[in-house]
């Protein structure tokens, strides 16, 4: 599998975050791990990237981040989504294919 | 199971220092890493090799300074800037004042030269108000440092300045006297003006936390 350019990797992370975070609270491990399987591992989050970004995404009210006790008495930093992360989302996946039509008409490729 | 809270503890000591939640967090994020490792069928020593190389070498680098760069760049106007720059602005109208006012601060001697005790002395009001001003917006404790320590670092950035201008202004004119007499200020000046501020703004930072912590606990 060819790997994805850093930057466009950076860029997409948010997105991918939040869409997954739309559909429940998940804690920073589970993050990273359902966006690698979902993405067959072309998406792969380090602890030095994820964390940051989660933290950025919580200062800026787009996630809201609390401590839970597990049944098995570990504690997890949970992130749950906002309204206004929530709202987030569309103008993003606009943006995003805004980007890959563009191109899309200058390189020719197509959606597979 | 390994201690995951340790290790991090151990191995990403300023991150623990500036921001135990978040240490707590990664520590976390190892410990679930470490038990889907065993699940896969790998060995203890495997799975903790493969483990602990998230935060050893680059990756421990790399983590350490994204860290910073987010804690420390993301509302660098409110939560450092501003809250430092009340607090240099306090501190320099104090000095001021007590030299209008003919009050001779300078009582110790360090290097040679005589510098501000009683200015020193009552820095750590300031730290700490800095650091409070910064809590109020970020809370996050190297935010807070930061704060406090922008006075410092403000004097440290001048006081440098101004040694590169007047050493090489001195090459010019190639006076001995006015190089010798740079030199001796600069035993005196960096030690009093931005070590000796930062080290007291910095106790400012440690009241101001030890305050709040207890008034959280009552």
């Amino acid at each position: 599998m060819a790997s994805v350019n850093a930057q466009i990797k950076r860029g997409s992370a948010e997105l991918a975050v939040l869409t997954l975070l739309a559909e429940h609270p998940l804690h920073g491990y589970e993050i990273a791990k359902q966006i690698e399987e979902q993405t067959g591992g072309v998406l792969r989050f380090d602890m030095a990237s994820l964390y940051p970004m989660l933290h950025r995404l919580e200062r800026k009210s787009w996630v809201n981040a609390q401590w839970q006790t597990l049944p098995n008495g570990r504690r997890r930093r949970c992130y749950r989504l906002t309204a206004s992360g929530r709202k987030q989302i569309a103008p993003l996946r606009a943006e995003w294919r805004a980007f890959f039509q563009a191109l899309q008409n200058v390189t020719g490729f197509q959606n597979a | 199971m390994p201690n995951w809270m340790q290790i991090v503890r151990k191995k990403l000591r300023v991150l623990w220092i500036c921001s135990p939640g978040f240490a707590e967090e990664l520590a976390a994020h190892l410990e679930d890493r470490y038990e889907a490792l065993r699940c896969e069928g790998l060995s203890a020593d495997v799975a903790f090799q493969r483990t602990i190389g998230q935060i050893e070498g680059r990756c421990r680098v790399w983590l350490v300074i994204r860290f910073l760069q987010e804690e420390l760049m993301s509302g660098y106007i409110t939560k450092i800037a501003l809250p430092g720059l009340l607090t240099s602005a306090a501190a320099f109208v104090f000095y001021c004042a007590l030299a209008l006012v003919h009050i001779q601060p300078r009582v110790i001697w360090l290097l040679g030269g005589q510098l501000s005790l009683w200015w020193w002395c009552l820095l750590p009001i300031y730290g700490a108000l800095g650091a409070l001003l910064s809590q109020r917006k970020g809370r996050s404790r190297l935010q807070r440092m930061a704060a406090a320590l922008l006075p410092s670092t403000i004097l440290g950035t001048s006081v440098l300045m101004i040694f590169v201008v007047g050493f090489t202004m001195s090459g010019f004119v190639n006076h001995y006297q006015l190089v010798f007499a740079r030199l001796e200020s600069l035993g005196i000046v960096p030690p009093g003006f931005v070590l000796m501020p930062a080290a007291f703004s910095v106790l400012g930072v440690g009241i101001a936390e030890i305050s709040t912590k207890k008034s959280r606990l009552a």
